[in-house]
């Protein structure tokens, strides 16, 4: 069973040119995840989600404080989904796939071909990302995240980038592909929509690094966004971070 | 789960699709002989050829065209010119080839070596930046001068001119592409902890090569044209070499025959090596960097090696 364990995790970035003041991104953050559950950070813009995303990876060093990923006592195996595709543009997309895989065997090619019709692009495996549109190279980004067959998933706004039609056919394949993996998953999102529908447990976070508020999600999957439940469950996220920005403006917070 | 088995595999039709789709737009297209590049390409030709023989007949000291054929047929069945002037074509062609071949096969790697050098480290940029842009500049004619006083009249001096013209072309254009890899790719590759063999192969030299390849086809010009001048002034054998033979007996149409000779030879090349090697490197649809002459196509658009247009697919 794969483990995150986060503990009084802070992140300060140095004064540079365009940003004369020091940037706190994380202020002690305290976070614990374990088991199969898809969990969603939710918040505003430059609240500090990415950071926590790129420290969970490695990809960037905490100020203070420490992550631990383990899957059984050993450190975890970790994939990441961006938030733009981040192909080779002079690979073919099978080639993609299999240049992130730790062992290269003739079931390389089947197994990405596997997970490139799970979402939905069985035959685009010979192409270059050139030839695809964003939404599709976007799917080769998720199911290059699931080739690997991580211990661990992370996901920083998958869908941001793409339109709103486009981004809902994703969820839906993300919510198919994951159902079926049920790997221990952080998605970063700033959409209460997404969140809502994807995860099994929302923590939301404000500006500075901080954690206010997390919720359990208990609604059965598949969801569909006109769920009334699901609609329920926005609105009082929605209230509750109006709450939240009442009382940081007043102090109280 | 998905029945893996039984999904479809489309890939070869899909791209004959879209080169079908090119056909028709080709076909479609008005304008007739004039929006043909060939047809350009051959009026091109026609105007200079046209020019140039209006020049000859006002100009004695201009050969014309029957007058080079007709030296250039001596030349090559090694004939007589008349007395004891004797025609020469192959042994020169086969030297400054060999000279070249030697100078490109150590001037192009030791170019990408420094420029994926240059590229990566930040000292060795700082040591070997100005250095090679120093080379850059340095007009062939200085080469020429150096490799006679060092060398005298042998094949080292044409060959360390072809060496020292040709490495800083391929060691700018492979820095410039090494630095310009995306760092969000560098930042894909740390979080998926991709091996630093793998991803040297196919991050930064993947990434490198369509410049590397644009870079080399420079050098093979530059150093081409260093060659010949190295050649004028400093060999006894050699395309300069008969070149300037020819120009100091005050043979017009000798002279003529081999300076168009010196063109055809590095066209030929470069039409039938480098570019289909160029073509290949860009088949992931980036428009090559050098745009002169590079598709027979007269739009922008990229093909791909097979000569077909890459189609972009919709959700």
């Amino acid at each position: 069973m794969a483990t995150v364990l986060i503990e009084n995790l802070t992140k300060v970035f140095p004064p540079t040119a365009n940003q004369p003041n020091q940037v706190q991104a994380l202020g002690g953050l305290n976070l614990s995840i374990t088991g199969n559950v898809l969990v969603a950070v939710l918040g505003p813009s430059g609240c500090g989600k990415t950071t926590l995303l790129n420290i969970v990876a490695g990809v960037e060093q905490p100020t203070s404080g420490s992550v631990r990923s383990v899957q059984d006592g050993v450190p975890a195996h970790i994939s990441y989904v961006f938030q733009e595709p981040r192909l080779l543009p002079w690979r073919t997309v099978v080639n993609n796939m299999i240049f992130v895989q730790d062992r290269k065997s003739d079931r390389s090619r089947r197994e990405a071909e596997f997970y490139l019709s799970m979402v939905g692009l069985g035959d685009v495996a010979d192409l270059y990302p050139s030839q695809l549109s964003g939404g599709m190279q976007q799917r080769v980004n998720i199911a290059r995240a699931f080739l690997v067959n991580p211990d661990i998933l992370l996901m920083d706004e998958p869908f941001s980038h793409l339109d709103a039609l486009t981004g809902r056919s994703l969820r839906d394949y993300l919510q198919k592909i994951w159902s079926q993996t049920r790997k221990t998953a952080l998605l970063v999102t700033h959409d209460v929509n997404e969140a809502v529908e994807l995860a099994d447990r929302i923590i939301m976070m404000r500006p500075g690094g901080v954690i206010f508020d997390d919720i359990p999600v208990n609604l059965p999957r598949p969801r569909h966004p006109s769920n009334p439940d699901l609609q329920f469950l926005q609105n009082d996220i929605l209230r509750r971070f109006d709450s939240m920005e009442a009382a940081v403006r007043f102090g109280v917070g | 789960m998905t029945d893996f088995s039984s999904l479809p595999h489309l890939p070869d039709s899909l791209t004959d699709t879209a080169a079908r789709s090119v056909q028709k737009t080709q076909t479609a297209k008005p304008g007739g002989l004039f929006s043909r590049p060939w047809f350009l390409r051959l009026l091109a030709i026609a105007i200079i050829i046209i020019v140039w023989q209006l020049v000859a007949l006002t100009n004695i000291r201009v050969p014309n065209i029957a007058e080079v054929i007709r030296f250039l047929i001596i030349e090559i069945s090694e004939g007589t010119h008349g007395g004891t002037f004797k025609g020469l074509f192959w042994s020169p062609i086969g030297n400054s080839f060999m000279r070249y071949a030697i100078g490109m096969a150590i001037g192009v790697p030791i170019g990408f070596a420094l420029g994926i050098l240059i590229g990566t480290s930040t000292y060795a940029r700082g040591l070997l930046n100005d250095t090679t842009l120093v080379l850059l500049a340095l007009p062939s004619v200085v080469w020429a001068f150096l490799s006679t006083l060092w060398f005298g009249l042998t094949s080292e001096g044409p060959i360390l001119a072809v060496v020292l013209t040709a490495a800083p072309f391929v060691a700018v254009s492979v820095s410039a592409g090494v630095r310009n890899i995306d760092r969000s790719l560098i930042e894909m590759c740390a979080s998926y902890r991709v091996p630093l063999l793998r991803r040297t192969q196919h991050l930064i030299l993947g990434g490198t090569l369509p410049s590397a390849i644009t870079g080399t086809r420079l050098a093979f010009m530059a150093g081409w044209n260093s060659l010949i001048i190295v050649e004028w002034f400093g060999a006894t054998s050699g395309v300069g070499w008969r070149a300037r033979t020819l120009y100091n007996f005050q043979d017009y149409p000798g002279f003529t025959t081999w300076i168009l000779l010196f063109i055809l030879l590095i066209m030929i090349l470069d039409r039938f090596l480098l570019r289909p090697v160029e073509r290949r490197a860009f088949r992931w649809n980036e428009p090559p960097m050098l745009t002169f002459a590079e598709t027979d196509d007269d739009s922008n658009a990229s093909t791909n090696n097979s000569g077909k247009r890459l189609r972009k697919r919709q959700d």
